[in-house]
């Protein structure tokens, strides 16, 4: 009585009718790909923007926070902030109490090629320390990071990006080479490979969705050469001393270093949480730190997510997507609804002649899912189509607005699903139908 | 075959209480071709409704071909429909989208028959009411007589035990009217019990027997057998046509 | 027309009359919001910046390592990009609206204050800068050449220096002295002198827009000379004409004043352009939402004209009785557009109410302001029609029924 005899009857039933009512398929059809392109298109932008950057270890790397501010300005219940200041990462990184860690923070430095017709030019830099790349799984296509002992000696040794490396040298391999950055000689150690974490998790106050830096060399050596920064920077209170370097100097109450810690198992995280506590106090005590202890730590999606990392337009548009949707779905329950009670007359035949209400029901359902599946291959249509609209943004996130295969299916899995939910109604009406009122004309 | 004792049916509404049937008696047996006749609200759609298990009954019994229907649910009365009864309606009730093999398809197909076996019957059963080389036309393409002939075939590709009949000549002329009345008197000669509603006397003279309903109840009035069946030899100069 | 008959037939179809209400009532709901965001970005796109937007051009440069001149070769800059055909007027600034960075600072009224009374971004440049931006000064005046301080002093290691004036906007100074004439009064910087406000500008909008509408112009304008190593914006005031050229003009110049600094092309553009790009995603959101608005009444539409369809098809032998006893075509008509404007009322009353529960929940996540009572009307004039123009065909195709439906039985 059921099985893939019927549903094939179902099927066959579903498109002879579908080609005796053109418009009207063709408009339940439209009205359940628009719905569908336009969720897509949104919910593909945002499962981009709202990705695990580095899903094998992002339940490893942890972003500590601290708070040393002054009490001026305090608000209860504030966050702490979100960097560290030279101080505090420094005596963490030299403490070293996790698996791994690095200091870290953007800056902006000027190299000047030796190749003819490569005019000097403005990068992007960011200056660490030799856990960075090992805890990042960073790709090299030449060498290497620079060892430890570079940071501690402030060497200067720098690691390109292939992008940089390609302008530069022309590509190939250029370990060993000689570069000069802000004047001064570097000598490269390595080239990163194609290298795209999205978002770029490890500094919340540059571009989120943008490259990575073309030039990473040694913090130390970058405070040596005095070279310029690009984030932000939270200075408090007064900076008395007559540190020359001002408020880039060790003891400047200043945040603008990014600080990552990995720890390879939860015993470890806690273990080095109890650590971080413990060095609030210490602070507190020694007279640094005049706010009540608050400490935080992230892992990297608490991080994301902490920093909203997915921008409000984007999330909007997902709402506002499914909102047109939904009124889509409630036009096509209404749509479907028209459709089957139109043919009571053949539906009370059919329950006359021995279908059972479950029977009538399973046709109806077919036919709404088969239009919903006509519905989502148009509507995959209309969200390539959307999708290319975004990739034409601007916005530094819109070159990664595509559709990747779980996107696709789930595509194709919304429609099935809106079009059978949408059907549940019509279908439960139409198997109401008695076989026996229809028989005679009204 | 079937069998139904004091049977009522009352219907409900929030102000109207309706009795279409008050203890309706009335015994078919097995092979005989019985016409109902009654006048216009009398009950004779209850009785043929309740008759082919398209609706319940309030009170009283009702045996099918052995089985009493009674609390048997919507599946349960369903699959009895699709294997034991076959309908005549007076409007044909051929689906238009379908060709007449897909018409006479469809109970088959509530059956889960495969298909070869379908395809046999369905030939047979056009066959056998003179429409085999119309298997691929659609109903807007017969006459009124034809089409008639298509829901008879549609009616017996399952070989039910039971055909039940609802004015099965009301939109035919006289002389389609005549050739399909043939055929039901053909088929019940072979064996299947016919239940025949009508209001033409005419037509229920060629019954065995009759039975009345009025008001909700049934009184059998039987029909002389002699005046009931025309000559068997008489009969066979007058199915010439081919309406 | 008595309403009541078709508020009865309305309840024996329960079901499709209940799916027109709830499909307007959505519709109404999101296209309020709609809207309502639509007329928001709108205005934030218009955002007066104080500036002439079309007057002005920037050149971003940046030197290559570190300059020990960079003061004099600013002023050699400045000096010659003055020169240049064109150009009105010329100045060098650490920050100006429209792009992605930005300096505040907080400012207290005394001394030591626990908590700063506000945060004003800090705009520096010598006499020079207001002529050139065109800003409008509503009280008081502009620097005077001895009252600018050198960037180098003031950043200098211990400078317990504060200038000794500023310029602050009108709304930031109300922020600092509401209700009081804001000329000659005193804030601070920080541990300092005391600073005086020596002029009020009608409006100067910040770089750094995310603290929200009402602290936009919260701005101050310090008499501090910069050297183009301090964010390296040069402005250049010209006629909108010329602007091209001036830019190309200025950038060579620059470039060959000083070989060892970098043109940051990318940046280098008219105000007008950065400010395009600033709100780009502000508009591609408007076209966005229109586009849904469009769409959602589309969608709206014909589901009204198919349900209303079916329902003259239904009721085909009701409508040819009703003619058959009397009725005239226009009373069919009308009968149809009265039940589609009884449905409408009912989903567009629910859709207001929904309309202001989206609005609640779009408050506490986006940080959108109250749906003004203003949009409803909007929103409920355009589903009345709607409904009525999609009803129109099939009410049209209900008055042509003729009577003699009645009388037939098949």
């Amino acid at each position: 009585m059921s099985g893939n005899g019927m549903f094939g009857y179902y099927a066959n039933l579903a498109l002879r009718s579908f080609r005796r009512n053109r418009v009207l398929t063709a408009l339940m059809v439209l009205a359940i790909a628009l719905g569908i392109g336009a969720s897509m298109t949104t919910l593909t932008v945002f499962h981009v923007l709202s990705g695990d950057p580095i899903p094998q270890k992002s339940a490893q790397l942890f972003y500590p926070q601290l708070d040393p501010r002054s009490t001026n300005g305090m608000e209860p219940g504030e966050d702490p902030p979100g960097q560290l200041t030279r101080f505090d990462a420094e005596a963490l990184l030299r403490e070293a109490r996790g698996d791994r860690q690095t200091m870290t923070t953007g800056g902006s430095v000027s190299v000047e090629p030796e190749r003819a017709g490569v005019s000097p030019m403005l990068v992007d830099a960011r200056y660490a320390t030799a856990d960075i790349f090992p805890m990042f799984e960073v790709p090299f296509l030449y060498g290497t990071g620079w060892p430890a002992a570079a940071d501690a000696s402030r060497e200067r040794v720098a690691v390109i990006a292939k992008s940089l490396n390609d302008k530069v040298f022309g590509g190939g391999n250029s370990v060993g080479k000689s570069l000069q950055i802000d004047r001064h000689a570097f000598r490269i150690v390595g080239v990163i490979d194609d290298w795209l974490p999205v978002p770029k998790f490890y500094d919340m106050n540059s571009d989120r969705f943008g490259d990575p830096e073309q030039v990473l060399l040694p913090f130390s050596t970058s405070r040596d050469l005095k070279m310029g920064r690009n984030g932000s920077m939270d200075c408090w209170g007064n900076n008395d001393s007559e540190d020359p370097e001002g408020e880039t100097g060790v003891n400047a109450p200043c945040t603008w270093i990014q600080y990552w810690v990995q720890l390879d198992t939860p015993a470890k995280a806690a273990e080095y949480r109890r650590y971080l506590e413990n060095y609030s106090a210490q602070q507190k005590a020694a007279g640094r730190f005049e706010r009540p202890s608050n400490v935080e730590m992230h892992d990297v999606m608490g991080w994301l997510d902490f920093n909203e990392v997915v921008p409000g337009d984007v999330r909007l548009q997902v709402w506002l997507a499914l909102g047109f949707l939904l009124v889509c779905l409630v036009n096509t329950v209404g749509l479907l609804l028209a459709k089957f009670l139109r043919r009571s007359a053949e539906i009370g035949v059919r329950r006359a002649l021995g279908a059972s209400r479950r029977a009538i029901f399973a046709q109806c359902l077919v036919e709404a899912g088969a239009i919903g599946m006509a519905g989502g291959i148009l509507g995959l249509g209309l969200a390539l189509l959307g999708l290319w609209a975004v990739r034409q943004q601007p916005a530094s996130y819109a070159k990664l607005a595509e559709l990747d295969p779980w996107m696709l299916l789930a595509t194709f899995a919304l429609a099935l699903l809106a079009s059978l939910l949408a059907g549940i109604l019509p279908a439960w009406r139409a198997m109401q139908i008695t076989p026996a009122i229809q028989l005679k004309t009204q | 075959m079937l069998d139904m004792r004091q049977v009522t049916k009352v219907y409900r509404t929030e102000l109207v209480e309706t009795h279409a049937l008050r203890s309706l008696d009335l015994h078919v047996k097995d092979g005989e071709f019985v016409a109902v006749t009654g006048p216009s609200g009398s009950g004779k759609t209850t009785f043929l409704n309740i008759a082919g298990l398209l609706e319940t009954f309030t009170g009283g019994t009702f045996t099918l071909d052995g089985e009493n229907v009674q609390g048997l649910d919507d599946n349960a009365r369903s699959r009895l429909r699709n294997q034991k009864i076959g309908f005549i309606f007076q409007s044909f009730n051929l689906i238009p989208d379908l060709n007449l093999f897909d018409n006479v398809d469809v109970p088959l197909r509530y059956r889960g028959m495969p298909a070869n076996e379908r395809r046999l019957r369905i030939e047979d059963a056009l066959g056998l009411v003179g429409l085999g080389s119309r298997m691929k036309h659609f109903p807007a393409e017969l006459s009124g007589g034809q089409q008639q002939r298509a829901a008879i075939a549609r009616a017996l590709a399952g070989s039910p035990r039971l055909l039940l009949a609802d004015e099965p000549t009301g939109n035919l002329d006289s002389q389609m009217a005549r050739s399909v009345l043939e055929l039901l008197e053909d088929i019940n000669q072979q064996g299947t019990t016919i239940v025949m509603v009508t209001h033409d006397p005419e037509l229920a003279a060629r019954a065995q027997r009759n039975v009345h309903i009025v008001d909700g109840m049934a009184t059998d009035l039987s029909v002389e057998p002699s005046l009931a069946r025309v000559p068997q030899a008489a009969r066979d100069t007058t199915t010439a046509s081919n309406a | 027309m008595d309403i009541r008959p078709i508020l009865s037939t309305l309840q024996r179809h329960k079901t499709a009359a209940a799916l027109i209400v709830v499909e307007i009532a959505l519709s109404c709901a999101i296209i309020c919001n709609a809207l309502f965001l639509i007329g928001n970005r709108i205005e934030r796109i218009g955002m007066v910046s104080g500036l002439t937007d079309n007057a002005l051009v920037r050149v971003q440069i940046t030197g290559i390592g570190e300059d020990e001149n960079a003061d004099a070769l600013t002023r050699t800059d400045l000096a010659a990009l003055r020169a240049l055909p064109g150009v009105v007027g010329a100045t060098v600034t650490n920050q100006l609206p429209f792009v992605n960075s930005s300096w505040n600072t907080s400012v207290n009224l005394t001394p030591d204050q626990d908590r700063p009374t506000a945060n004003f971004a800090m705009y520096m440049g010598d006499d020079s800068l207001l002529p050139t931006l065109g800003l409008t000064l509503v009280q008081g005046r502009n620097f005077n050449p001895d009252e600018i301080i050198e960037w180098a002093a003031l950043d200098a290691p211990n400078a317990e220096l504060a200038p000794s004036g500023a310029i602050l906007t009108r709304k930031a100074a109300d922020k600092l002295f509401p209700g009081q004439d804001a000329i000659g009064k005193s804030f601070y910087l920080g541990d300092g002198d005391a600073t005086r406000v020596i002029g009020v500008v009608a409006n100067l909008v910040r770089p750094n827009l995310r603290a929200g509408p009402a602290e936009n112009e919260f701005s101050m304008i310090l008499p501090v000379r910069v050297p183009y190593s301090l964010g390296g914006n040069y402005l250049l005031r010209t006629d909108p004409a010329r602007r091209d050229e001036v830019l190309a003009a200025a950038k060579k110049t620059l470039q060959a004043l000083g070989p060892n600094r970098i043109v940051l092309e990318d940046n280098s553009k008219s105000l007008q352009a950065l400010r395009e790009d600033y709100f780009q995603a502000d508009r591609s959101m408007v076209w966005l939402l229109v586009a849904v608005c469009i769409a959602l009444l589309v969608v709206t539409a014909l589901g009204i004209v198919g349900l209303a369809s079916f329902w003259v098809q239904q009721r085909t032998k009701q409508i040819g009785v009703r003619r058959a006893l009397g009725a005239t075509r226009g009373q069919i008509l009308r009968y149809f557009q009265t039940e589609n404007f009884i449905l409408a009322t009912i989903g567009i009353a629910a859709g207001m109410l929904l309309a202001y529960g989206i609005n609640q929940l779009l408050m506490a996540r986006y940080e959108l302001p109250r749906l003004p009572l203003s949009y409803l009307p909007i929103g409920a004039v355009a589903l009345w029609l709607l409904g009525q123009l999609a009803v129109f065909g099939p009410a049209r195709r209900a008055a042509a029924v003729p009577p003699a439906v009645a009388t037939r039985s098949v």
